[in-house]
């Protein structure tokens, strides 16, 4: 029998061949093959697309086969940019993803399982589901979107998330110009290709399905104080601040000691002192100033509410795919359903998806074939904002002493005075239960190929994409918070968003004197891409009830709005590839894009040569057996890149805004009169992005493509980088131009390494390592212009994020602590040494300066904290990510394991800011804050004193005392199979079955204290965790079936 | 080339707008721009970027808080660039001036935009290019005098500039005094709509633009006008309403004594509060049916300068802080509290809200429990921008986090002209006039007893209305004929009239400043308001305080391979 060694599965139909006869038979279905030979005789076994193996006969009368497949690697075909290649004569930076191991990840989300799979690419993803993950090949190569271009069945999109994994055939990754520059004024952030399955050989049914639960973690999450902790903690605050003076407080009296009290509304009563049959709350109210007639009555929580635990919980997550194929001579089909449902582990966030997809080729003649993809999508989901204010901040916000409800089952929250400003966390998922986006999407395309003159083929592929997404928002009025908002509304909106894409190409291949392979291709490519918007939001519902709501039932105030823009590209391409006595590689692409948004120029040209040499097939290197290929390549070309500009860009518009640009000039009190403002500032000279790229690389494989390695050097000089700089004010605040005038560079080493190892016959693993490492620089941002900042969050005016001329993107940056004030005369000291240094008697030498406070560095050393002293105090950028994926075979059992792991990047815990300073709101507090802060006798704190207002020697400005180090390894799957054997499976009528159990996200090794390292964010702020959606564990039991 | 023929969606080439039409909505823009504020994604911002209330258009942070006349309130750490703005600590780097600044010249931009379209448009008659023209450089006069107040140095950018990034190497009053010169001769008297300047309100401004140059005469020369002739665009003659309240309540706004006004509007159909005086949403009591933020709360040293003398009814000018106001500090609501029972002038009570003193129809102030954190605001709450509960339907906005209402910021106010009248009569030596003036503004309350604040007929239906108790021991009578003996002497009685008439409306700071006192002023009232409160401990004015740094951002992106076009303030 014919056994594939990747996947014991039986390679049918390979050739089986006596040595040195033409005796030779093929093998049946499941692989076997019969044949008479001399006892000595040697077989020579060989397959299109697996190593030609060699076997002893040696007398045996029945030989089990393993067929290598990964030498087969040589002879793969890869699809690349409108075409294919063999993998050995591929000369561009290309990673191709092992679609086995990637399916692996439970995610409904292709882009997050490849997190890991492919050398050179680097994904990020939020813990919630439907979150789109973010995509970055080679790092970020622009300001703006920093995704890359997908390329599904030869359509482009920008989207996938609507893909079914199962659906997935094999998914390339160009990464250099080489490869990705025949996608032109698209390819700079790199090009995903991915191809959808076909039907092959006999009717074949597959069923793929898993169900399993997600859980978070356990026990005090973000280390919060007691109850008792808090009023402590308020105590030693104020004690701090105002020495010696009596302190009182709402919820824990007055006097030496706080007291925890038994009402914490109305504040600090106590038990019996309080009516409780005076209760009033209604909390569907419809008047907005009908709050203010509650009397609300809140229990205290002495024990304490745990908060994180009080809104994640955890979730099923489950997946059915059916797929149902054939293909023969007269075409092929395949038919896929696939339903996907994972809730979140944050209560009420879910994400749901139903796909269907028809593949269909008809082979009309000999040289004439029409054909179609189409995939059809529904999906539903319910996600909160992953960054700023969201129920995670909230919840970790809110002091456990608050309950999650009052005497009377309604929400409690900080309506209880003194208790900070937090909202109730619960109550917010609990009114965003019936919130929803849906999307509907339907994205493929049809097309003929036609030869013809033997050498030639045309194709023509006209595709797209429609897609609808609406999405409706209740607000529900509040009544148990500090801060209420009085008013309920609905909030309705349409996006929809229509494209598409013909292409058409020609090419030309031939084989001259069996030396020189020559392929030719040129094509025409236009694109119409437009997206619509419609919302509608509606105040004053008589009741809340979702079957009543809806856009025309409330009476309060109707508003409206929407938007529109259309934007279309028009290309001509071509590519060359010659192959020189299968030894010497040569590649040369050249595309023209011509684009809506640019005006002056509209059109461009992205050249790029690649060459190889396959060093290992010269004569020289005939002896070296253990070398069974190497390969250099080498690459260089333009990419170009024109998402970071709006289709606008060109125009200097007025327009008009009703809160900004609307009067009141009759004195109504109660209506506006239109105004115009100008909207933009035009730039006509704005054009591509130029990705200038040069990448050389080196395959391996060794010892019969037991091992096999390839690694790629890349240097990328970004430059007219489209940025707007900021206008000075004087200018007005007209959205500025984007202008081609920033520069960046990249530069990184891809490395991807397999080995298998063949223990026994029966027991055999493989094993896979990627390793990813970027270093990005900004050259230059522009004329005068050496940094633009972001991210300011808590500390208004001063930004965490500085992106400047000569660091990467996304540096933190803010000033360093060096440790704290612990005497008056340390103060005393510096003071003077600032005085004597500026001459001044009055100067100190940092702003509220004070003991247990923080001391900053004197970067300058001018004696004296300035802004200037501000430095970069982290890289969220990692040196280095990685995948390492280890596989096993036992028999009928198979194992595998993923890990993933990120190295060298800082995180800023924006959490300790509200958790760590007693000053920062008046909410939660944690252990550190209390336990672990300066004071004259713990002067080798973490955290500093404690006082009621925050100082910029605290926690008013940025500073290092949020950085961390952010790196992880992280055990994404771990899977264990069993396959049911031959033997039993006849008897049934299957062809496969496979049971098996995985658990993913089940270790996580990190330093970092928050609850999970891994955070998105923008291209050029990210990092910063301030509430993360944590990823969960997830523990699932699987079928593969396939009859 | 059709097919990629795209043009801009949703919006308007200058072309289109360059008829009478066009440059009215351009010129209403130019007014939009008052108020500073916009609304991006339901979030409040300014125009331009930054929180909305950093650009406040009735200067609460850069005018009262800077002037002793407010704390920041709310607790310590929420919005702290102002801790280091109320301390006279501030680094260039605040944020809050960059929002200031952007939202400034974004109306500078937009009257520029009118005026540039003007120049190119025919068909317009000469009296509405006049009236258009007039309009905009009147609005164009009032942003640069902001930007004058605040930071002293700063670019002239108009119509005809084509660089916008120039030096701010010359003193701008002269092209200020120009602006409102300009619309003084070329606006009418009325205007078909009220929330449009007139000629009158652009003399009262140009009066204004004159007393901050220290031009006395000039100043006199057209107050007097103002005073005697001056009418508002609904042709009211100017005068001072009875009710000193109704300068601050939306259902008697745009009367004789509003000279000019920012108009502000509530529930105005975009579910945002972007034009409801949004710059001041902190600034409310707080876990008070106001919701949120317990920002601007009245000083002590503020609420002590509104003491009379029980015998007549005059300030104590020179030692107001020695027979401070009796208040609630460390008492909680559910403790008993009586207010002060001392002499009182009655405009402290339409000013500051106290314990056990109806808060407009919202019941008694209950101290402790509407106040964030006493230690660092102290006692009191701010009163003059609050809406009454009787309005909320129709005056107070609340499609926001916090509330917004339909009360107008009062630019300039008649009583301001009388005071400032008062300046220049006193500074040209007519002593007399100077103090007629004054009791003009003090005549006010002396006369009108029963527009004074009466305590509620039932305290625990404040709805029910006003009895005819007083809700304090009020007690305010005029100066004596002959009061004022020296130019010294009548200078500071008018100034602290002027304080205690115009308190919590923005004006404190750069009076101080522009009296050349503010060093003397403000570091008293830090060393006597440190004693009641943290917040503002440590503080300290210098000499170079008096003008805000040039935003650090802006010096940075005006800087060109020759170095920073724009030039630093002394003292940063």
């Amino acid at each position: 029998v014919v056994l594939d060694a990747e996947n014991g599965m039986p390679v049918p139909s390979a050739n089986v061949i006596e040595k040195g006869t033409s005796n030779g038979v093929l093998t049946n279905f499941d692989g076997e093959f019969s044949i008479q030979v001399p006892a000595e005789s040697i077989l020579v076994f060989s397959y299109i697309g697996y190593a030609t193996k060699e076997v002893q006969v040696n007398g045996r009368t029945e030989i089990e086969v393993s067929f290598e497949p990964e030498a087969a690697a040589l002879q793969e075909v890869i699809v690349v940019g409108y075409g294919t290649q063999r993998k050995a004569d591929l000369t561009g930076a290309v990673s191709v993803v092992d679609m086995e191991s990637m399916n692996r990840q439970p995610s409904p989300q292709v882009s997050e399982q490849l997190q890991g799979q492919a050398s050179g690419v680097t994904v990020t993803s939020s813990g919630q589901p439907g979150e789109p993950p973010q995509v970055r090949i080679r790092g970020i190569n622009t300001f703006g979107d920093s995704s890359p271009l997908y390329v599904v069945d030869g359509v482009p999109t920008q989207d996938i998330n609507y893909l079914n994994p199962n659906d997935i055939a094999n998914m390339q990754v160009l990464k250099d110009a080489g490869s990705a520059s025949i996608y032109g004024a698209r390819a700079a952030n790199g090009v995903i290709i991915i191809t959808t399955k076909k039907g092959s050989g006999d009717l074949k049914v597959n069923y793929n399905g898993y169900y399993g639960t997600q859980m978070v973690p356990k026990g005090n999450v973000y280390d919060i104080l007691s109850p008792q902790g808090h009023a402590d903690i308020r105590w030693a605050a104020m004690e701090n601040t105002n020495p010696g003076e009596p302190i009182t407080d709402r919820q824990y009296g007055s006097g030496a000691q706080p007291t925890l009290p038994y009402y914490i509304l109305p504040g600090g009563a106590s038990q019996g002192e309080v009516d409780e049959s005076n209760y009033f709350v209604d909390p569907n109210y419809t008047e907005s100033g009908a709050v203010n007639g509650f009397n609300q009555i809140i229990r205290a929580n002495q024990q304490g509410t745990n908060w994180f635990q009080e809104i994640f919980n955890d979730a099923p997550i489950m997946n059915h795919d059916i797929s149902v194929s054939q293909g023969g001579e007269k075409g092929n089909f395949l038919f896929s359903l696939n339903y996907m449902d994972q809730d979140g582990t944050l209560k009420n966030t879910f994400f749901e998806r139903y796909t269907a997809r028809v593949n269909s080729q008809f082979n009309i003649s000999d040289n004439f074939r029409v054909g179609e993809n189409i995939a059809f999508a529904l999906s539903n989901g319910n996600r909160v904002a992953v960054t700023g204010e969201n129920p995670i901040n909230h919840a970790y916000r809110s002091q456990p002493i608050i309950p999650v409800y009052d005497i009377a089952g309604n929400f409690a929250g900080t309506q209880a005075p003194s208790l900070g400003n937090s909202q109730n966390a619960a109550a917010i998922l609990e009114r965003n239960r019936n919130n929803f986006s849906k999307t509907s999407r339907v994205f493929g395309n049809i097309f003929a190929e036609l030869d013809f003159l033997e050498n030639f083929t045309a194709r023509t592929s006209f595709g797209g994409s429609y897609s609808n997404t609406n999405g409706q928002v209740f607000n529900y009025p509040t009544y148990e918070n500090a801060e209420n908002t009085t008013y309920n509304q609905l909030t309705e909106n349409a996006f929809t968003g229509y494209n598409w894409t013909w292409s058409n190409t020609l090419q030309y291949q031939n084989n001259f004197n069996e030396l020189h392979d020559v392929t030719v291709l040129v094509g025409t490519e236009a694109f119409h891409n437009q997206y619509e918007e419609v919302s509608a939001l509606t105040q004053g519902y008589y009741s809340f009830d979702p079957d009543y709501v809806n856009l025309s039932t409330g009476a309060g105030t109707q508003t409206n709005s929407g938007f529109y823009t259309e934007d279309a590209l028009f290309s001509v391409f071509g590519r060359l590839d010659y192959t020189f006595n299968e030894r010497y590689l040569l590649g040369a692409t050249l595309r023209r894009d011509a684009t809506s948004r640019f005006t002056n120029p509209r059109d461009g040209w992205f050249p790029a040569v690649s060459a190889g040499w396959r060093i290992s097939e010269e004569a020289f290197m005939d002896d070296v057996s253990w070398i069974d290929e190497l390969k250099l390549r080498g690459g260089y070309g333009v990419m170009g890149n024109q998402n970071n500009v709006d289709p606008a860009n060109a125009f200097t518009t007025y327009g008009a805004s009703r809160v900004s640009s609307y009067y009141d000039i009759n004195g109504s009190n109660n209506s506006i009169l239109e105004g115009f403002l100008r909207s933009r500032i035009g730039n006509p000279n704005a054009s591509w992005e130029k990705n200038i790229n040069a990448n050389i690389g080196i395959d391996v494989n060794l010892f019969n493509s037991k091992l096999q390695v390839s690694a790629d050097y890349y240097r990328k000089d970004v430059v007219d980088l489209l940025y707007n700089p900021e206008l000075t004010g004087t200018a007005g605040v007209s959205t500025a131009p984007y202008v081609n005038i920033a520069e960046m560079k990249n530069s990184g080493l891809d490395l991807s390494a397999t080995a298998y190892f063949d223990f026994t016959s029966e027991l055999q693993m493989n094993t896979t390592l990627t390793l990813t490492t970027f270093e990005n620089e900004i050259v230059n941002i522009a004329d005068g212009v050496s940094y633009f900042d972001q991210e300011a969050r808590r500390f208004n005016g001063s930004s965490i994020v500085r992106n400047a001329v000569g660091h990467s993107v996304g540096q933190f940056h803010g000033y360093n602590i060096v440790g704290f004030w612990d005497s008056q005369e340390e103060v005393d000291a510096a003071n003077q040494e600032a005085q004597n240094a500026l001459n001044n008697p009055e100067a100190e030498y940092q702003s509220d300066i004070g003991v247990g406070r923080f001391r900053y560095e004197d970067i300058n050393g001018d004696g004296v904290i300035t802004s200037d002293d501000r430095t970069f105090l982290g890289n969220p950028n990692p040196d280095f990510s990685g995948g390492l994926n280890i596989e096993f075979t036992y028999k009928n059992w198979d194992f595998s394991t993923f890990l993933y792991g990120v190295y060298g990047n800082d995180i800023w815990n924006q959490v300790k800011w509200w958790h760590d300073f007693y000053s920062s709101f008046n909410g939660a507090k944690s252990n550190t804050a209390l336990y672990d802060s300066w004071t004259p006798t713990n002067q080798n704190a973490t955290a500093p004193i404690q006082e009621t207002g925050g100082s910029f020697s605290t926690a008013n400005v940025p500073n290092s005392y949020f950085v961390e180090d952010g790196s992880y390894l992280r055990v994404r799957n771990i899977q264990l199979g069993y396959s049911l054997p031959n033997t039993i499976l006849d008897k049934v009528g299957l062809d496969r079955l496979r049971l098996y159990v995985q658990g993913a996200n089940l270790f996580t090794i990190t330093n970092y204290s928050g609850v999970d390292p891994e955070l998105t964010g923008s291209a050029t702020a990210f990092g910063i965790d301030e509430g993360a959606y944590p990823t969960p564990k997830q523990i699932i039991l699987g079928i593969n079936l396939s009859l | 080339e059709d097919f990629l023929d795209k043009p801009a969606y949703g919006a308007l080439s200058d072309e289109v707008l360059a008829d009478e039409k066009g440059i009215e909505a351009l010129l209403i823009g130019a007014y939009a721009a008052l108020d500073g504020q916009d609304v991006v994604n339901g979030g409040t911002v300014a125009l331009g970027g930054g929180n909305g209330w950093e650009a406040t258009p009735s200067n609460w942070i850069y005018g009262d808080i800077t002037g002793g006349d407010a704390h920041k309130g709310s607790d310590g750490g929420d919005q702290p660039p102002i801790n280091a703005i109320a301390t006279y600590s501030v680094d260039a780097s605040n944020g809050f001036f960059n929002t200031k600044w952007k939202a400034l010249y974004e109306g500078v931009t937009r009257t520029n935009a009118v005026l540039r379209l003007l120049s190119e448009a025919e068909d317009i008659t000469e009296e509405s290019r006049a009236n258009l023209a007039g309009q905009a450089r009147f609005l164009r006069g009032h942003y640069y005098f902001e930007l004058k107040k605040m930071f002293n140095m700063v670019p002239w950018i108009d119509e005809n500039t084509e660089n916008t990034n120039i030096p701010n190497d010359t003193d701008i009053w002269p092209n200020i005094e120009a602006d409102f010169k300009f619309a003084y001769e070329n606006l009418p008297a009325t205007q078909d709509e009220v929330g449009r300047a007139n000629s009158w309100a652009a003399g009262a401004y140009l009066g204004k633009t004159y007393l901050y140059q220290g031009k006395s005469n000039e100043a006199k020369n057209i107050f007097t006008e103002v005073i005697n002739s001056g009418v508002t665009s609904n042709g009211l003659s100017y005068g001072l309403v009875d009710n000193f309240n109704h300068n601050f309540n939306a259902e008697f706004e745009n009367n004789e004594e509003s000279v000019f006004a920012i108009q502000m509007v509530a529930n105005d159909g975009t579910n945002t509060i972007g034009n409801s005086n949004q710059a001041l949403m902190l600034a409310y009591p707080y876990n008070s049916p106001f919701r949120c933020c317990g920002f601007y709360q009245p000083t002590q040293d503020l609420v002590n300068s509104y003491r009379t003398d029980e015998a007549n009814g005059l300030p104590y000018i020179d030692n107001y802080n020695n027979n401070p106001v009796k208040n609630d500090m460390g008492i909680l609501s559910d403790e008993p509290f009586s207010p002060d029972t001392q002499s009182l002038d009655p405009r402290l009570d339409w000013t500051v809200g106290r314990r056990e003193v109806p808060y407009h129809d919202w019941g008694y102030h209950p101290g402790y429990d509407w106040i964030r954190e006493q230690s660092s605001g102290g006692p009191y709450a701010p009163k003059k921008h609050i809406y009454w509960q009787y309005h909320a339907d129709t005056y107070s906005d609340q499609s926001a986090w916090a509330p917004g209402n339909a009360i107008n910021v009062n630019v300039i106010r008649f009583a301001d002209v009388l005071l400032m009248a008062a300046e220049a009569e006193a500074r040209t030596g007519n002593l007399n006039t100077a103090l007629e003036y004054v009791n003009l503004v003090r005549g006010r309350m002396v006369d009108n007893p029963g527009n004074w604040l009466k305590d509620y007929i039932d305290p625990e239906n404040p709805l029910d209305g006003f009895s005819d108790q007083y809700a304090a021991n009020y007690n305010i009578e005029r100066f004596p004929d002959g009061y004022f003996t020296s130019e010294e002497q009548a200078m500071e009685v008018i100034m602290y009239e002027r304080r205690i008439e115009l308190a919590m409306e923005g004006h404190r700071f750069f009076d101080l400043v522009r009296w050349g006192v503010a060093e003397e002023v403000l570091n008293n009232y830090i060393e006597y308001e440190g004693q009641i409160t943290t917040d503002v401990r440590g503080g300290d004015f210098n000499s170079n305080d008096g003008y805000f740094p040039i935003p650090q951002r802006q010096i940075d992106l005006s800087t060109t391979a020759e170095g920073p076009v724009l030039q630093q303030n002394p003292g940063y």
